[in-house]
């Protein structure tokens, strides 16, 4: 829904024909840019993404592509590789996954696996290890039939979070990631490599936390679709980690904008928004919604915890970190209701929107129990949207946004709770 | 000044033109849709101010609701179907609490508060099974009227079971009962229980009472009886059903004339 992406020239020409980066020319909010800007900047993620990586190809240093948020990307960076996700966000590389894998199946699995047959993400074409896990049977099965032609590292994920052996299990396969790097690329993993770059990621990690924590403002200078472009599919890019700084110190002195404070605050939960498949945010943000809190892989989920880097063990302090995320695979997943209930009050989201791939098996579950927070106990209005990456239901996705926000204004005219 | 209500739906246009300061309905008007729904709604229009001999410098606030809202030009705001719905059902059944709205390609379950305000809703979301689009799928390939449906359904003595969600595969289920010699009565019933237990769905375990049925679907004889047999309440068919909408949008059109 980016108007004016057509236009937009894309370097790595390969990568995501139909999606390329969004020029967001129709914003209001950051509108003052020079060349270096940092929104220029992310707006080219990709171009950049691409380039780093050709360069960081040339000096022989391994490609690593990830698939999911528990990949630990410091061990990635601790063996001089370039943890790069793989994440498929266009609906035109999953006929050719259909060949494959079944049409009900989540559609992030099917567009990054058509991508690897279409043999179109040039990440993807250039990793020399992909390292998956068996965060959902989903993707492990997937897995399987890209490991017949591509090298592929398994990490079996645990599932129950507060179960010590579990943890410990953890740990184990960490070692057995680390064990892989080292022999694969012929390096040795030291616990000051693993240190240095536990350093970089926690910054990383500061600086895009610093960046969402300006939505709690009454009328945060970006909306929720430009605070979702600061991100990069390549991690410790020394370059986006200037350019986050200097976007938060550019917005922090943005004056008030007078139009986010009268938009209705959203805080969105659910799957990820990979980059390519932002349709829901811009219907979200079309109808007079402002996205304050992502709360998934896209936005806050993996970004919460840091790394420990007093730990004496580095690769427990890296499994900690990890094994905390809470995303629906997790049973019980009461790490993510606790997040939803404080991340509601701290950025004082007026509604819930949950957002679910199809065939997304347990976040669609796990929505029963996100809905029954949201209206039971925080009694703010809740939506789930559940949808792939085919335009074809967009209207009516944006008829039940505009009724929810209308039912939120409607109510605020009358004075009444919006539920009890 | 008077207050126009549109509401461009899937399978119809329908507009009510209101006294914005009694409130008292003027005139209404139904064209069947087409490719230019702003073409065929200001013609719509203009018809209907005629027949009142009103001119367009009469208007003071033009609401357009249903799918293709955005597409009216005359329209000053657009306000969801759902909540012009709400809207019109609370204005001629002021104590509703539930209504369900069936219309062409949409189907909705919406919870109203005493106040008349939407409290919480539900709606289809790609699929057009629980929708009008179904019963003309069935009628078509049965040979036999939508106005027909209902008297045929009366007479169904053992109605089929249609197992698919999809209009597409139900069609396929329905040549394969037709070719096993179900009876068209039991196949109609069938396809109605299909519709109704579809839409009620949505609506989760609660359904309070009173229930309005509105949408042009409400028209379509047997299917408030399907309703009420499948959620064990009494229902009302909201008078005429396929204006709500359009009498929603013109009373939040005339708030702002």
């Amino acid at each position: 829904m980016s108007k004016c992406s057509g236009d937009k020239q894309v370097k790595a020409k390969n990568c995501d024909p139909c999606s390329p980066p969004s020029v967001d020319c129709c914003s209001s909010a950051v509108t003052t840019e020079q060349n270096d800007s940092p929104t220029l900047w992310f707006e080219n993620m990709i171009d950049n993404c691409y380039d780093y990586a050709i360069d960081a190809k040339s000096n022989s240093r391994p490609i690593v592509g990830i698939m999911c948020e528990y990949a630990p990307r410091e061990l990635i960076m601790a063996a001089g590789g370039v943890p790069v996700c793989l994440c498929g966000g266009s609906a035109k590389t999953i006929p050719a996954a259909e060949d494959y894998l079944p049409a009900n199946l989540c559609p992030l699995i099917k567009s990054t696996f058509g991508y690897h047959i279409t043999k179109t993400n040039p990440f993807l074409e250039m990793a020399d290890l992909v390292v998956a896990e068996t965060t959902c049977d989903g993707k492990k099965k997937m897995f399987e039939l890209m490991a017949e032609t591509k090298a592929v590292h398994l990490m079996e994920l645990p599932q129950k979070q507060d179960d010590s052996e579990a943890f410990e299990h953890w740990v184990t396969e960490i070692h057995k990631l680390k064990a892989e790097l080292e022999t694969r690329f012929d390096v040795q993993i030291t616990p000051e490599k693993i240190r240095e770059a536990s350093r970089i990621m926690n910054r990383e990690r500061n600086l895009r936390r610093g960046l969402a924590g300006l939505m709690k403002a009454d009328a945060p200078p970006l909306t929720g679709r430009q605070l979702l472009n600061f991100k990069s599919i390549i991690s410790g890019i020394p370059t986006d980690l200037e350019k986050y700084e200097e976007a938060a110190e550019i917005l922090r002195s943005h004056s008030r904008n007078g139009d986010m404070s009268s938009r209705v605050r959203v805080l969105l939960t659910g799957v990820p928004v990979v980059h390519g498949a932002e349709r829901v945010v811009d219907i979200i943000e079309e109808s007079g919604g402002l996205i304050v809190c992502m709360e998934n892989c896209t936005g806050l989920k993996p970004i919460l915890e840091d790394v420990d880097l007093n730990a004496a063990d580095p690769i427990r302090a890296l499994a900690k970190k990890y094994f905390h995320i809470h995303c629906a695979v997790m049973t019980r997943n009461t790490r993510r209701i606790d997040y939803l209930r404080a991340l509601t009050a701290e950025y004082r989201a007026e509604c819930v929107i949950d957002l679910v791939w199809q065939a997304c098996v347990t976040y669609d579950i796990e929505s029963y129990q996100v809905r029954r927070l949201a209206e039971q106990e925080l009694h703010v209005p809740y939506l789930r949207i559940e949808t792939d990456y085919s335009p074809s239901d967009s209207a009516r996705i944006a008829v039940r946004v505009e009724a929810l926000f209308e039912t939120l204004r409607s109510s605020y005219r009358t004075g009444q709770p919006c539920r009890k | 000044m008077i207050a126009v209500g549109v509401d461009a739906g899937s399978r119809a246009i329908k507009i009510v033109l209101m006294d914005s300061d009694t409130r008292s309905i003027l005139a209404t008007g139904l064209v069947k849709q087409g490719v230019n729904s702003d073409e065929l709604t200001s013609h719509l229009l203009d018809c209907l101010l005629n027949e009142c001999a009103l001119n367009r410098d009469d208007i003071g606030y033009v609401v357009a609701t249903g799918y293709a809202r955005n597409r009216i030009s005359i329209a000053d705001t657009t306000i969801t179907e759902i909540t012009c719905h709400a809207c019109g059902v609370h204005h001629v059944v002021p104590d509703a609490r539930t209504v369900v709205e069936i219309g062409g390609q949409d189907s909705k379950f919406l919870h109203l508060d005493p106040t008349g305000a939407v409290h919480d809703f539900a709606m289809n979301d790609r699929c057009a099974a629980g929708t009008g689009r179904f019963l003309e799928v069935v009628s078509e390939r049965l040979g036999v009227g939508l106005e027909d449906l209902g008297q045929m359904s009366a007479r169904s003595s053992n109605p089929a079971v249609i197992s698919s969600m999809c209009i597409v595969f139900a069609e396929t289920e329905i040549i394969g009962l037709l070719s096993a010699g179900a009876a068209p009565e039991d196949i109609v019933a069938g396809v109605q229980n299909a519709i109704v237990t579809r839409v009620a769905s949505m609506a989760g375990r609660s359904i309070t009472p009173p229930v309005v049925f509105t949408g042009g679907v409400a028209l379509v004889p047997g299917m408030s009886q399907a309703l009420e047999r499948l959620i064990g309440q009494s229902v009302t068919v909201a008078p005429n059903p396929q204006m709500t909408g359009a009498l929603g949008a013109a009373i939040l059109a005339s708030k702002q004339a």
